[in-house]
């Protein structure tokens, strides 16, 4: 199996000089099986510049497609109208997705191609488009692979994937913030709430879930939106930092953990001071720690036994 | 009166290295007048730097006053809404102004951008700025701190947009993005109107003629629509704008050369962070 990165970016693409490096599309991460088999988590802007290479490769034949949302905020599904295999007719594409804030999923994904928005509504749209609503906790089959949907935090909810196979798995944990101060529900927050206890108790459930979830995981890619100063300025924004990321996978043997989702405002040299941090960080914890630029590609190792207990 | 171009990209915001001399943001213009009056025309992902921008100003405070003129709400023009920082600022003023061209109202339309499921706004209320949503009609003229502007609709695919003939200090600059008129060389009657003597005329040039015949009903233009439209009109200079995502550096510098060898008006691409006296 093996990732690669289309698209790291958070909130919108960041065109200019001081994102050549690391790239400035949004969230789009393409997933593939030995075999072959692709799984696309997210459809952010980097997914227009996947689906020209998936139509390159199709050479003009109609493909079956997977694409797994975390949620439906604009830079994790902007790139959708802009996948070129989607006008090949006979085409099919399964979005999954968490049902948040609104009825019917196929009306919030087809909203995004409203005439208002888009020049061509969804039904005009060549390929045929399936809409599958994800449970978190509940497994799916999905081609060559096996997933796992785990929720997160975040305002109106999001989910994280495990995705396996070929003997191994990773992870995709975006957008989330961490579990301590707020609890993400449905509805707009301005600022810090106070937390009932009930509320604790959600926040440890959900934490808990998704440190299960990432146990024995090769390679976990997480949202870390934020360094810590700007954190403790937005800590209701539903994002994180690598410090949170590295708290949740550190002992739990994940080999690697690859901050994504970067905030907007991070020139390439903010993002290399941030990689040698966190490099150094995650060795002292037995995590190998990799910042995800665009076009990065990373083998996910195949056999957990050969890691010698990194991170144990 | 003086034009910025913060965003001059088309449909597909566009970072990389092919990309950084005309700038891979999507559409926002803004205007100066003399005065200091300031006008924008439509937030696509280049207004996120022009907030940045402002709130080093009057608009970091909350006194800051602003209108905005929307050419419709295709993505590539509002996408940069959410995050154009003055609108979290409270006392700050800004108004939105733009056409209904679909069967949905504009404000419905940018409620719906901000709903829960797609962003965390949530509404045009959460905004902390005092924000109204005006609704123009094209053919109409106004006048809004110190400028002129006269619009009309122009096709644009299945629909139309608003194009703007904006006057200030006796200068005039035209801005019509997302055209395509019935040929290359017959512009509408409304667009020969607004572009009647401009002295800058901002002009949709997604396509290269080359490549037109395989895009034509797209809803754009090719380059040579905006040359016959600045010599027919007798515009003073050509300015090519809404640039395709595939056009690199490189493909827009060939474009750029091949206009000039053959338009009689001075024509040059639009490129981001260019400060222009109209």
């Amino acid at each position: 199996m093996q990732i690669t990165f289309w698209g790291v970016r958070g909130s919108y693409p960041v065109p200019g000089p001081s994102t050549v490096r690391y790239g400035g599309q949004t969230s789009c991460v393409e997933v593939r099986a030995d075999s072959g088999a692709c799984l696309i988590l997210d459809a952010g802007t980097g997914l227009r510049a996947l689906g020209q290479k998936l139509a390159r490769e199709a050479g003009g034949a109609p493909g079956n497609y997977h694409v797994m949302l975390s949620h439906v905020h604009w830079d994790h599904i902007q790139g959708l109208p802009f996948f070129e295999p989607a006008y090949v007719p006979g085409t099919h594409i399964a979005v999954y997705a968490l049902l948040t804030a609104a009825d019917e999923l196929h009306q919030v994904i087809g909203g995004i191609t409203r005439h208002e928005f888009f020049p061509m509504p969804l039904e005009s749209v060549p390929a045929d488009f399936e809409f599958i609503e994800v449970e978190p906790g509940v497994a799916m089959r999905i081609g060559d692979f096996d997933v796992l949907p785990i929720a997160l935090n975040h305002p109106y909810g999001a989910v994280g994937y495990r995705v396996s196979a070929d003997g191994t798995s990773i992870a995709y944990v975006s957008d989330t913030a961490p579990f301590t101060e707020i609890l993400h529900k449905q509805h707009f927050v301005s600022g810090l709430e106070d937390l009932t206890h009930d509320d604790r108790s959600a926040l440890d459930r959900l934490r808990g879930d998704l440190v299960s979830a990432l146990r024995g995981v090769d390679t976990v890619v997480y949202d870390t939106h934020f360094l810590p100063e700007e954190y403790a300025r937005f800590p209701y924004y539903g994002h994180s930092t690598p410090d949170h990321a590295l708290d949740i996978v550190t002992g739990n043997d994940v080999r690697c953990l690859v901050l994504y989702h970067h905030a907007p405002s991070h020139s390439d040299d903010v993002m290399d001071q941030v990689a040698v941090t966190y490099r150094d960080r995650g060795a002292q914890v037995g995590v190998d720690v990799v910042t995800a630029r665009e076009g990065l590609v990373l083998p996910i190792q195949p056999a957990r036994a050969a890691r010698g207990g990194a991170g144990a | 009166m003086k034009v910025r171009f913060w965003g001059v990209r088309g449909s597909f915001a566009m970072p990389g290295a092919d990309f950084l001399r005309y700038g891979g943001n999507t559409t926002c213009v803004e205007l100066v007048a003399d005065g200091g009056g300031r006008l924008v025309i439509d937030l696509g992902t280049g207004a996120t730097e022009l907030g940045r921008q402002l709130m080093a100003g009057v608009f970091g405070a909350g006194k800051g006053a602003l209108s905005i003129l929307l050419s419709h709400t295709h993505l590539d023009h509002i996408q940069g809404l959410p995050f154009f920082t003055p609108f979290f600022v409270p006392g700050n003023r800004l108004r939105i102004l733009g056409a209904d061209p679909v069967s949905v109202g504009l404000e419905d339309t940018l409620q719906n951008q901000l709903a829960p499921h797609y962003s965390p706004l949530g509404a045009l209320e959460n905004l902390s700025a005092q924000v109204e949503i005006e609704t123009l009609v094209p053919g109409t003229s106004l006048a809004i701190d110190g400028f002129d502007v006269m619009t009309a609709a122009v096709p644009h695919g299945n629909m139309w947009t608003t194009a703007f003939r904006i006057a200030a200090d006796g200068k005039t600059l035209t801005f019509l993005s997302d055209v395509e008129y019935p040929a290359p060389d017959q512009p509408t009657r409304e667009a020969l109107e607004l572009a009647d003597g401009a002295d800058l005329l901002v002009h949709d040039a997604m396509h290269a003629d080359a490549e037109y015949g395989l895009r034509k009903g797209w809803g754009h233009s090719p380059v040579s629509a905006g040359v016959h439209l600045a010599e027919a009109a007798g515009a003073r200079r050509l300015v090519l704008f809404h640039h395709s995502p595939d056009a690199t550096d490189a493909m827009i510098d060939a474009i750029v050369a091949d206009a000039q060898a053959s338009s009689k008006v001075p024509v040059f691409a639009a490129a981001e962070g260019h400060y222009l006296e109209v």
